[in-house]
């Protein structure tokens, strides 16, 4: 992997450890995020990504996706550590699921110089289907969508482009299982 | 408009606690609480003890709880006041020990402001609390405190926090009693109501098969209630299975029954610690598996099936991989156990384990809590059994303060009812005994408590003597004074090449004077001829009594596992060497 990338992958951990995502129904309560991100900082699991939208106004949920890297034993002692927290209904580790879906979005803003810098993130754009959220002379954004490794190897790809400026903002994977 | 069917914040906290049948509760007022002192002023159902400082009474919550089987309550102002809590808070959640603390806050309108004492308390307190609330509305408060208070005793119990800024305790709402609360289950978790059938078949056909069991039971086994003790006992005596307790299962099982091996782990016995080593079928009951207990986690009990019964599913494969678990209440368990044995008329009896006894029968006559009690200076592991034969027949309840002292306690007292040993384990909190013993002697007005201590740690809680003097509590102090932190000053010894760096207590106080001049009654042995009379002095007198007992200062506490070390690595003496390679791998270790 180049030293360039924008977001470059720790190869070594993730070869040692899984990486996990978890699905977790937490009442939605003041201080609920805090008892979570300090439940892995205070025991020492990493977060590599979170996110946590009301996903039932009726009866007051949330859900928190949480992807995480670590040995199975370790995911294990995760999830009955989040579902001591007394706001948490469940905690599910979505790679345990026999069915399950993942989808992850980013915004890129991408400042070019000249054509053909241009004609090349077109084709990758146009390759990985990316959306055009806005194009101005020197500069574009692109709405991607999908499971964080296509956004990733998108991300590479257009890394490949010399000379050009990345900016980017990622919503961390959420995904459900059925 | 005033309502007659209102009532303010701090109204509704009283009734709540009345609900609850709260009757002691242990404070220190301040800004914050002063319109619950002030509820509290115009009532008599709810006993306050004044503590001298707010981490007395945390420590006193937690010995009133353990000695009692109820929720231990406690009341502190903002700021400095909850902050002096927060080493109680955690050392009552690393020993499961149900309290609920009440603090006070600075009105909704200043938080955020950096108010006078003003702190983010619920922030501070999150880690080391099973839970904890900011009631902002005083229409939440009646819920908030039934649900504390269930969330406290439920389950693993643990701390709950609930912070009342003072606005919020002027404020008026109704007040719902307790059995208008409808709970949510999943906040409560309260584990499986039902016992695991498999799981119980299975125990009882590994049993059947084993040559070596072994029963290791932990402080689980005390908070799911009495009960338990009886349907361990019943089980152990069914089957003849030797139990080792660790240093929280104390007293689960009779220490001077047949089958006890003692206390297990790091100065547990040797016979507890090679048959946790040596056995093919380990029956966990309410253990985590802690490192004090296990040693060298690659060499822990390498041929044994293992079984665990835990509320706590966290505690279930998390140091140690077990081959099957029931994360179910360990008293209903226990009787399905006994009840399908009986049922099922399984002939035990006949498998009395011969070779397996003769195994540990050989490994008790190493003796290994054996110590030569010279003619002069107190040995204090002497201090403790003669403690202990001039209290047996006594009903009494021990506190201890942390280090050597609490391991010769845990070694030589031996306790046959559980809630009468009330020590810190898991956090491993000096100073946390007196107070405790406070707590625990308002919970059993009648009975004898004594605080085992060392000179090093009673200094951490010293003031709360005076709370002791205040509410006429005849606790009784029993300091093995030797002048130096002794556990840091033995393993100084054992890995630090005997570089005593700041263990010596210079400038100790008189005991007996500073006794006195808390109007407390002070008596000291300073030589084995002194010590009988000592102790029968100290439990004669109906008051509080520091007993200052000067012991040999440089006797070190065996049995050992060294940090890093297996089970069948012990130092039995100071004669028996380490060896090397582990020694420098323990160094790095706790």
């Amino acid at each position: 992997m180049s030293s360039t990338s924008v977001y470059p992958t720790p190869i070594n951990a993730f070869k040692q450890s899984k990486r996990s995502v978890l699905s977790i129904i937490v009442d939605n309560e003041p201080g609920i995020l805090a008892r979570i991100v300090g439940l892995f900082s205070g025991r020492g699991y990493n977060i590599e990504a979170l996110n946590v939208t009301v996903v039932d106004i009726k009866n007051n949920l949330s859900r928190i996706t949480i992807e995480t890297l670590g040995e199975e034993k370790v995911i294990s002692q995760i999830i009955a550590q989040l579902e001591k927290l007394v706001p948490v209904h469940s905690a599910t580790n979505l790679a345990n699921l026999s069915e399950s879906y993942e989808a992850e979005i980013c915004l890129v803003k991408i400042e070019f110089d000249n054509n053909e810098q241009d004609q090349k993130i077109l084709n990758f754009a146009d390759i990985y289907r990316s959306r055009t959220v806005q194009k101005r002379q020197n500069i574009v954004v692109y709405e991607i969508s999908g499971t964080s490794e296509r956004i990733n190897k998108f991300l590479d790809d257009l890394n490949t482009i010399g000379g050009i400026k990345v900016e980017l903002v990622r919503s961390g994977p959420i995904g459900l299982g059925i | 408009m005033d309502n007659e069917n209102e009532f303010t914040g701090a109204d509704i906290l009283l009734k709540a606690l009345k609900d609850q049948e709260v009757d002691t509760i242990f404070g220190y007022p301040g800004g914050a609480v002063l319109p619950i002192y002030d509820a509290i002023f115009g009532q008599n159902f709810l006993k306050h003890v004044l503590v001298r400082q707010e981490a007395g009474a945390v420590h006193a919550a937690e010995g009133y709880a353990r000695s009692s089987g109820k929720v231990g309550v406690l009341l502190v102002t903002s700021g400095p006041g909850v902050t002096n809590v927060v080493t109680g808070l955690t050392d009552a959640l690393m020993d499961s020990i149900p309290i609920v603390c009440i603090s006070g806050q600075v009105p909704s309108h200043l938080i955020g402001t950096d108010a006078f004492q003003e702190c983010d308390t619920t922030g501070i307190t999150r880690p080391c609390t099973k839970h904890n609330y900011l009631v902002k509305d005083v229409s939440k408060l009646s819920e908030t405190i039934h649900e504390a208070f269930k969330i406290a005793s439920s389950g693993r119990p643990g701390p709950v926090l609930i912070d009342i800024p003072k606005d919020v305790q002027f404020a008026k709402s109704k007040y719902i009693p307790k059995k208008d609360i409808i709970f949510r289950e999943h906040r409560i978790k309260a584990g499986s109501k039902k016992v695991d059938k498999n799981f119980v078949q299975e125990l009882v056909n590994h049993i059947k098969k084993s040559e070596r069991p072994i029963f290791y039971v932990g402080g689980g086994c005390l908070n799911s209630g009495p009960q338990a003790s009886q349907e361990l006992i019943k089980l152990v005596n069914k089957t003849n299975i030797p139990i080792t307790t660790t240093l929280h299962g104390l007293g689960c099982f009779p220490g001077e029954d047949k089958s006890s091996l003692g206390m297990l782990g790091m100065h547990g016995n040797y016979e507890a610690n090679l048959a946790m080593n040596k056995c093919d079928l380990m029956i966990n009951v309410g253990a985590r598996f802690d490192d004090r207990v296990t040693g060298r986690l690659d060499a822990f009990s390498p041929d044994s099936v293992k079984f665990h019964i835990d509320i706590d599913q966290s505690s279930i494969n998390k140091n140690v991989k077990v081959d099957f678990h029931t994360n179910t209440d360990i008293t209903m368990t226990l009787k399905e156990i006994n009840s399908f044995i009986e049922s099922n008329n399984i002939e035990l009896e006949k498998k009395d384990y011969t070779n397996w006894w003769g195994l540990i029968n050989d490994w008790r006559k190493k003796e290994c809590l054996h110590y030569e009690q010279g003619e002069d200076i107190i040995k204090p592991q002497h201090a403790i059994s003669r403690l202990y034969d001039l209290t047996t027949q006594k009903d009494t309840f021990i506190t201890t303060e942390v280090g050597q002292h609490q391991m010769w306690a845990a070694q030589y007292y031996k306790f046959s009812k559980p809630n009468r040993w009330i020590t810190s384990g898991g956090l491993g909190t000096m100073g946390f005994g007196m107070p405790a013993a406070v707590g625990a002697q308002m919970a059993n007005p009648n009975s004898l408590v004594i605080d085992i201590a060392g000179e090093a740690s009673f200094l951490m809680n010293i003031q709360e003597i005076a709370t002791a003097v205040q509410y006429k509590l005849p606790i009784k102090i029993f300091i093995l004074n030797n002048e130096y932190m002794g556990m840091v000053r033995q393993w100084q010894e054992l890995l630090h090449g005997s570089r005593y760096s700041e263990s010596y207590v210079d400038a100790l106080p008189d005991f007996k004077k500073l006794a006195e001049s808390f109007n407390a009654v002070g008596v000291r042995a300073k030589n084995i001829s002194e010590l009988d009379d000592a102790i029968n002095e100290m439990v004669s007198i109906d008051r509080p009594v520091i007993a200052d007992i000067w012991v040999d200062k440089k006797e070190n506490c065996f049995p050992m596992i060294p940090s890093g070390a297996a089970h069948h690595e012990m130092l039995l003496s100071k004669y028996d060497k380490e060896n090397p390679e582990n020694q420098e791998k323990g160094k790095v270790l706790v």
